[in-house]
């Protein structure tokens, strides 16, 4: 158990200044922000309890606002892709169930799985953020190629880093 | 109150959902304000350290293009020093900042961080209210405008970018003087947009762009940018795209400028608006 908090505490503080120091930093014409740090929440254990999926997600966003200085605009995104988690989990569950003790990865469910988990987390997650932040809908459609081109980074660089992670 | 009991059981998480979004919506609406700066100084502070690190090892790469603009600058001076020391036989100088009088006061600081995707853009500066920078100072890059200062902590200043949508600057054409407002369309970091200038007025592509003073924050006469392109919209206005002089991708050493005036011309406006 407490094996597996310190890993989580690892992955935890390696995304975040994975997405603070590399990819905020990538500045593609205002149209290409990868959010990478989801993947907190993507890596979290099948079982965990709700109450505290959310107050692990509010937290993660919290930090993150605290480094882009934009107050409660990831905190809001995150919390409700930790909301949507448990049902979107119980929606794509494999025919034989989940196995216990075993965190949402690439390695235990299959490229195909994980793809379509990822993109529907990212989908949800930069939806929210990316019209949070415009917070008007003068602009949707350019708000939506924003959600889009963004999504598409930021899925390839998830499955790249859990692509990695598997060959561990 | 068992019912009440059960439905807390039942929907509990649905419940720490609302709660917690509720506290991220009440973080949003008022931490993001342009006035209400306390939350945005004082988180800032926390993750300032870091950034100054990151900024540090940026200007390393940058030392070439900084060596030619500093270069530039002081060529500049020295050209302006040269002409001012020619004027002084003229038994009335011209200029409005003799000692007594000093209108503006001009400060130099260094960029810790930046962000251009955003819609909503701001900047930090190293230098804070012990280095007397103050809110609502003007920020210039190479004399031309760049933002306006917001909040200060001790040691930090947070600038509101022009790439900011709720950024507005009074502003002219230089060649026939007429003004309207510049604001910023969150579209790229290049363009911003002048409106309220009436058609019947003739402009051209290359056009100067520059400020007007009015607003008390930016001196007169510093350069925003060119017209870059132009169109009739169905009301009297044009709808003006000005090309930025000022290239926000590599912001480094800017300016700040203080009105020392300003409190005695806001204070005689008031009663009249």
């Amino acid at each position: 158990m407490i094996n597996r908090i310190l890993k989580f505490g690892l992955i935890f503080v390696l995304l975040i200044l994975l997405q603070v120091l590399l990819f905020n930093n990538i500045q593609f014409s205002g149209y290409v922000n990868p959010y990478v740090y989801i993947m907190i929440i993507l890596l979290l254990p099948v079982e965990i309890p709700a109450w505290l999926l959310l107050i692990i997600s509010f937290f993660t966003g919290l930090v993150m606002d605290l480094f882009t200085g934009t107050p409660g605009m990831h905190t809001a995104a995150t919390v409700l892709a930790g909301f949507i988690r448990p049902y979107l989990l119980r929606v794509l569950s494999p025919r034989d169930g989940y196995e216990s003790n075993k965190v949402p990865s690439m390695a235990v469910y299959g490229f195909q799985w994980f793809f379509i988990y990822t993109l529907v987390m990212v989908l949800v997650h930069h939806t929210a953020l990316f019209y949070l932040e415009v917070f008007r809908l003068a602009d949707f459609l350019r708000t939506f190629l924003r959600v889009l081109l963004s999504s598409l980074f930021s899925i390839t660089f998830i499955l790249l880093i859990e692509y990695i992670r598997k060959r561990k | 109150m068992r019912n009440l009991l059960n439905f807390i059981i039942k929907y509990n998480n649905l419940i720490i959902f609302l709660i917690l979004e509720g506290i991220a919506f009440f973080l949003l609406s008022t931490g993001n304000s342009y006035h209400n700066t306390r939350v945005v100084k004082g988180t800032r502070g926390l993750t300032n350290r870091i950034e100054l690190r990151i900024s540090n090892a940026r200007s390393y790469f940058q030392l070439r293009e900084i060596g030619q603009d500093l270069a530039k600058e002081n060529m500049m001076l020295k050209n302006e020093i040269e002409r001012l020391g020619r004027n002084e036989d003229q038994p009335f100088s011209p200029l409005a900042d003799s000692v007594y009088k000093q209108k503006y006061i001009w400060s130099t600081a260094e960029v810790v961080n930046n962000s251009l995707k955003r819609q909503k853009n701001f900047f930090t500066l190293n230098k804070g209210e012990l280095q007397g920078l103050a809110v609502d100072m003007a920020v210039t890059a190479n004399d031309a405008v760049a933002g306006v200062i917001v909040g200060c902590s001790r040691n930090f200043s947070v600038v509101m970018s022009l790439l900011n949508l709720d950024f507005r600057l009074s502003s002219r054409i230089k060649s026939n003087g007429y003004f309207g407002s510049l604001s910023w369309d969150g579209t790229d970091h290049m363009h911003a947009v002048l409106s309220e200038i009436p058609q019947h007025v003739t402009i051209n592509i290359g056009d100067t762009v520059e400020t007007t003073g009015y607003s008390a924050v930016f001196p007169e006469g510093i350069m925003v940018g060119t017209i870059s392109e132009f169109e009739k919209t169905g009301s009297d206005f044009y709808r003006i795209t000005v090309l930025l002089k000022t290239d926000f991708r590599k912001l480094h050493y800017v300016n700040v400028i203080g009105n020392l005036q300003k409190s005695e011309q806001l204070e005689l406006e008031k009663p009249y608006q």
